[in-house]
């Protein structure tokens, strides 16, 4: 008997039959908000910080491979320097050109600092479904940093070594990967986060659907 | 005796399986945020259900990538965003002046005998405006609730970054060490932070119509 008391509420046409749950006011949810950002910063800047080696070690692999599936024979290589660059070098130019370009990689995923902090810090969401929130947020960003370090390498060598970017991509190729890398190095790189949070929280800031106010 | 036997079982069997499978039915009771309204049976549902989530995230991605490509042009960065950068330097030098910084100014360099900076693309705060724009753009918003949230945060935005200007060449003069990752990291996380903080701020605040009065 009391099992079937201790079920949830069912919902009908006449509307929730028991009192719904505590709704936060919209000014507390952006003082909350704004607070865990604050709060959350420190400790996710300092987990990044921890993993930056690890994780600039499998980017800089990650965007090798991906860079020498779309060549043939391939000649790439990123060769991982300390102060978390990587240099980028062909095998079939000659040895005494050097590195062809360096590339910062923390540059290219400190803003997981923000997406952190913004993921951690959405008041009144269970943290099982903050941290599942976190983890796909995470790969997929995880996936944006691999194709923007393979846009680096391209770009680089679409419009940076002169008459060898002109005698191998064509004027359409440079423009491509010029612009490709160029979007998605600024806004996509830095609003990333926020794309990310909005995918999975804006019902949270959303104004009540027109129908519901009628 | 067997045959009954049977039949009661099956009719337990049923009885156990059809409390189990209304058990596993029950819908889970919804989580009711800010000022929505209690759901009823006429909410959309699938995809319908996301569209203003699709809606926001389609044109804000199109905004966001429409005003970077324009950026990009030549015509646009050398008869607009770098005499703009010009003047971010100009406030940036009096305001370091008022410090006691002694800069002198030309175009986007600021430098005076410790240090000196160029400020480029990526330090003017266009960026972060450009990301605003869009966000304001694409939220469902009256028009005047953008129009005012869009000069406001304009203002807010460059207000945080003359901050991040001055505060860059204070580190660049006396502590040269941390200038380098002050500069792209730590600056540029605060200046964009900022940004998304004051659009969450402007559409939960002002960008929703206030909640229908109700008579008690």
């Amino acid at each position: 008997m009391s099992k079937k008391k201790s079920r949830p509420a069912r919902r009908d046409k006449r509307g929730p039959k028991t009192a719904p749950p505590p709704r936060i006011d919209r000014r507390e949810w952006f003082t909350r908000f704004a607070r865990g950002v604050a709060l959350w910063l420190f400790p996710v800047a300092a987990v990044w910080l921890l993993i930056t080696p690890s994780y600039n070690f499998i980017l800089t692999e990650s965007a090798e491979s991906l860079v020498r599936l779309t060549e043939n024979p391939s000649a790439t290589n990123l060769g991982f320097e300390p102060e978390h660059h990587f240099l980028i070098t062909r095998s079939d130019l000659p040895a005494s050109r050097g590195a062809l370009s360096s590339v910062r990689v923390t540059d290219i995923h400190f803003p997981l600092i923000m997406l952190g902090a913004f993921f951690l810090a959405v008041p009144a969401i269970p943290w099982r479904i903050r941290l599942e929130n976190l983890g796909w947020a995470l790969l997929a960003a995880v996936f944006f940093h691999i194709v923007l370090a393979f846009f680096w390498v391209k770009f680089t060598y679409a419009t940076q070594l002169d008459s060898w970017s002109a005698q191998h991509y064509s004027v359409f190729a440079q423009n491509f990967w010029g612009l490709g890398k160029h979007l998605l190095d600024l806004p996509f790189k830095f609003s990333l986060p926020f794309l990310l949070w909005a995918f999975f929280y804006l019902r949270e800031i959303l104004p009540p659907r027109s129908t519901d106010t009628a | 005796m067997i045959g009954a036997l049977q039949r009661r079982a099956r009719i337990a069997t049923r009885f156990i399986l059809d409390t189990y499978r209304a058990d596993r039915h029950q819908p889970e009771p919804p989580r009711i945020m800010a000022d929505d309204k209690p759901t009823t049976s006429d909410e959309p549902t699938g995809w319908r259900a996301y569209q203003r989530e699709i809606v926001f995230l389609t044109v804000f991605v199109l905004v966001l990538g429409g005003g970077f490509t324009l950026l990009s042009l030549n015509a646009v960065n050398d008869n607009v965003i770098v005499p703009f950068t010009a003047g971010i330097a100009k406030v940036s030098g009096i305001t370091l002046d008022l410090i006691g910084q002694d800069v002198d100014r030309n175009g986007t360099m600021i430098r005076n005998s410790r240090f000196a900076v160029n400020i480029k693309n990526g330090c003017n705060g266009v960026e972060t405006m450009i990301i605003f724009l869009a966000a304001v753009v694409a939220f469902p918003a009256p028009l005047k609730a953008r129009v005012i949230g869009l000069a406001f945060g304009i203002i807010a935005i460059q207000a945080v970054n003359l901050i991040r200007v001055v505060a860059l060449f204070l580190t660049g003069a006396y502590f040269p060490a941390f200038f380098d990752s002050s500069h792209t990291v730590v600056w540029q996380t605060i200046v964009i932070l900022s940004g998304v903080l004051l659009w969450i701020y402007w559409a939960n605040r002002f960008a929703a119509p206030p909640p229908p009065a109700t008579a008690e």
